[in-house]
């Protein structure tokens, strides 16, 4: 089967890879869409692996003393910071789409960034010291 | 090409469930990760989590919600790529079979893992 891939619109994807268009509207972009593709990917694999729950204690438990352990704990710290990104960026993409803030996105992104900055720093904290 | 009705109307559930998500993934993550001990339930801390029917609705809600929002935004990726109209529909149907079989695989799992609990509790009777 033929995917057919007019050249206009093969740039569009492209266009995710191009440094010299890695401006701040096309990194909130970019950033918007490479961690939509990160939180799928986790959702499939938490989904995964909440299924060794049906295992019962004998299979869950060991797991969850796995999970506690530093490397996975960074990798919550991670999660939270795609989270935050995409969660943070997503408002600001709603808030324009409705005609909030048009004027001032740069300023805008470059605010929820800094509050999504400030929550990672408090969650990792919280993640590895309880 | 993409139907702009159809866009328009993708981006306003990526929106709505984007906005419903700020609020159930704070309570997941934060119910998860930083009320629970050591950051994650053992199995028995589960089954009580689980025991609130209220706690079941909101993870259900937060299912859906979490995969009508993924399955947009993995479509509305595939569109980037530039797909011709035939291709843009089968990506659609594709993505709502994915979509679905993901909802019944979570709401199956809550079932099996509440089962796994009877069993326990069968066998240590």
């Amino acid at each position: 089967m033929k995917l057919s891939l007019p050249e206009n619109q093969k740039l569009r994807f492209l266009r995710w890879f191009d440094f010299r268009s890695w401006r701040v509207g096309m990194l909130a972009y970019i950033l918007n869409r490479v961690t939509a593709i990160g939180l799928v990917v986790y959702l499939y694999l938490h989904l995964v692996v909440l299924s060794i729950l049906t295992g019962g204690p004998t299979q869950w438990d060991p797991f969850v003393a796995l999970a506690r352990s530093p490397f996975f704990l960074a990798l919550d710290v991670i999660l939270l910071a795609g989270i935050l990104i995409h969660g943070l960026n997503g408002v600001r993409v709603t808030l324009t789409g409705v005609g909030v803030g048009v004027g001032a996105q740069k300023t805008l992104f470059a605010a929820l960034m800094l509050v999504g900055a400030v929550l990672l720093l408090a969650g990792a904290w919280k993640i590895f010291m309880g | 090409m993409q139907n702009p009705k159809r866009s328009t109307l993708g981006w306003f559930w990526q929106a709505v469930t984007g906005a419903l998500l700020l609020l159930l993934l704070g309570v997941h993550f934060i119910a998860h990760h930083f009320i629970a001990a050591g950051g994650l339930r053992d199995f028995n801390q589960v089954i009580a989590y689980l025991g609130n029917p209220i706690i079941i609705a909101l993870e259900l809600a937060f299912l859906v919600a979490v995969t009508i929002h993924a399955m947009l935004g993995a479509r509305s990726i595939l569109f980037d790529l530039g797909l011709s109209a035939q291709w843009e529909r089968r990506v659609t149907r594709g993505l709502t079979v994915v979509g679905v079989i993901t909802v019944l695989y979570g709401i199956w799992l809550i079932y099996a893992i509440l089962g796994a609990n009877s069993a326990v509790a069968f066998w240590a009777r």
